[in-house]
């Protein structure tokens, strides 16, 4: 019944396998210099959020670095649909377009929460210490999931690899940085505060450190996050529907 | 191969017609491919070849027309249509940083062969490529024909009913084309698969194929065996050698040829026709370009 899911999240855990060290050093290296800089760096002189900055930051850096590594499947569906048309089998094969999505989501969220895993390791080396439960569970799932298939929406509608650095530029490096992922929104202007909470890193950011640090989960703010997800979904159903167009 | 009493329908098309934007790549084409038939599709480079593989494998969506796999509407169905079918693309797209066998492994899962048969399965496919020595390579360490032979059996590892292989020998060594066009003949004759196959080598188009389309510019030209198409055109070819260019006269015996070449006053040689003369004669132009 699931064997399109099972066949497409076979092949990239597989291809995945085979590069899997060069891969955890290379995601392993951005946290670790930021946690260097802003945790080392400021240390406990500074405390936001009544937290202090680097109890603030590992949290952030997990939502950072898990957004990373599950939109980054679309950098890898680009070269399997570009360059050597192995997507072209999934196509080809008679299996339903929910199962590919699903199969690569699963793929995503597989990578973001490995990354995760890797700051959880950072945070004990470094002191902190973090509250994990079933809330952080259901939170860190769905922002995978969201930045999964969004992933999967940007990379079956750009038309080659140089769209998609485009939309890396100019769509998630401003998002990681405007996010919250460094620091509170609520500081930003009234201006730049509108535009972050369109972006889905905002909420995810929000909830998934309120659940780390015993703070207040908003629930309407995860309820938003599910629908991020639910939207992204759809959108990348369609995008796959539109490549046979 | 029994000849078989009544050919089931595998494949029916009926005026399938795709655009891109205001381009028309296939105009109305018409096709039928029954059970172990072994159907050549030629034409020049853009004359729609490609489009209509990708239109009858479900990889390119039609712009109007009809396509019926065993007289099933394939868009009403396509889960199931999509069993009956194995494709062999232009571009080799197995997974280079997979081994032989894990893509023959990916492959037995997306078409559900059951587990218990797949190990048997691949083993017999390696087998029949000749690649059980290198199941365990990755395949970008792979050569042309080594890659081309794995799509080859990739494609039939869920027994398909109807084999499309598009452009199969292309940029392959004529020794490495040989041999997969023994691979392609044995699977038509004895699996009694049906093949549709397009090619530039229209030589090789003429020994093994049952039938031919001929297309250009989106359109079948014309259809029938190699051997009833160049019966039409006569069957002999005088070769006038004019001194900037060949002129060629056709005819229905070598005696009406031998007449002409003797009043003709130039160098003069008579051939039998091949399928590249009705080609050439029908679409004004050289398909090998």
């Amino acid at each position: 019944m699931f064997n399109g899911f099972q066949g497409v999240l076979y092949r990239e855990l597989n291809v995945f396998r085979k590069r899997a060290k060069k891969q955890i050093v290379a995601s392993s290296l951005s946290p670790l210099l930021f946690l260097i800089a802003f945790g080392w760096g400021f240390g406990d002189r500074v405390a936001v959020n009544g937290l202090p900055y680097i109890t603030f930051l590992i949290p952030g850096l997990i939502c950072m670095s898990s957004l990373n590594q599950s939109f980054a499947i679309a950098q890898e569906l680009n070269i399997t649909r570009f360059y050597f048309h192995v997507f072209d089998e999934f196509l080809i094969a008679p299996i339903s377009h929910v199962e590919i999505v699903l199969g690569e989501a699963a793929y995503g969220i597989f990578k973001g929460l490995l990354s995760t895993c890797l700051i959880f390791a950072y945070s004990v080396i470094f002191g902190v210490k973090l509250i994990i439960g079933p809330m952080f569970f259901l939170a860190i799932l769905t922002h995978t999931f969201l930045f999964a298939t969004l992933g999967i929406t940007v990379a079956m509608l750009v038309r080659d690899h140089g769209d998609q650095a485009t939309v890396n530029t100019f769509v998630i490096t401003p998002m990681i940085f405007l996010s919250g992922t460094f620091f509170p929104v609520d500081k930003l202007p009234e201006i730049f505060k509108w535009l972050v909470y369109v972006l889905p890193l905002t909420y995810s950011t929000k909830v998934i450190r309120a659940t780390l640090t015993g703070g207040d989960v908003n629930t309407l703010y995860l309820m938003l996050m599910l629908g991020f997800a639910a939207t992204f979904f759809f959108t990348a159903l369609w995008a796959v529907r539109r490549v046979e167009g | 191969m029994a000849v078989r009493e009544v050919a089931v329908n595998v494949l029916e098309a009926e005026g399938l017609i795709k655009k891109f934007g205001d381009k028309t790549a296939i105009d109305g084409i018409d096709l039928r491919i029954r059970e172990g038939d072994f159907t050549g599709l030629l034409g020049p480079n853009g004359a729609g070849k490609t489009t209509t593989i990708k239109t009858l494998t479900g990889l390119v969506k039609p712009t109007g027309g009809r396509i019926c796999y065993y007289g099933k509407d394939f868009f009403s169905n396509p889960k199931e249509a999509k069993r009956f079918i194995g494709v062999v693309p232009q571009q080799s797209n197995v997974d280079r940083d997979l081994t032989a066998y894990e893509n023959l492994y990916l492959h037995s899962m997306l078409h559900a062969i059951p587990k218990s048969l797949r190990k048997g399965k691949i083993e017999e496919s390696l087998e029949f490529a000749g690649l059980q020595e290198y199941r365990d390579r990755q395949v970008k360490t792979f050569s042309g024909g080594m890659k081309r032979r794995l799509v080859l059996v990739r494609a039939l590892l869920h027994e398909p009913k109807i084999l499309f292989l598009d452009e199969p020998t292309v940029g392959l060594d004529p020794q490495i084309r040989k041999n997969i066009w023994g691979l392609i003949l044995r699977i038509n004759q004895q699996k009694g698969m049906a093949i549709l196959l397009t090619t530039h080598y229209i030589e090789e188009a003429e020994k093994l194929c049952r039938s031919v389309y001929i297309i250009d510019k989106g359109k079948i030209i014309v259809k029938g065996s190699p051997d009833d198409l160049k019966k039409d055109m006569g069957g002999y070819v005088l070769e006038v050698f004019l001194e900037d260019r060949i002129e060629e006269e056709f005819f229905n015996s070598k005696d009406d040829a031998l007449v002409r070449l003797k009043e003709c006053g130039h160098a003069c040689k008579i051939r039998q026709v091949t399928l590249e003369d009705v080609f050439i004669k029908l679409t004004g132009k050289r398909i090998n370009v």
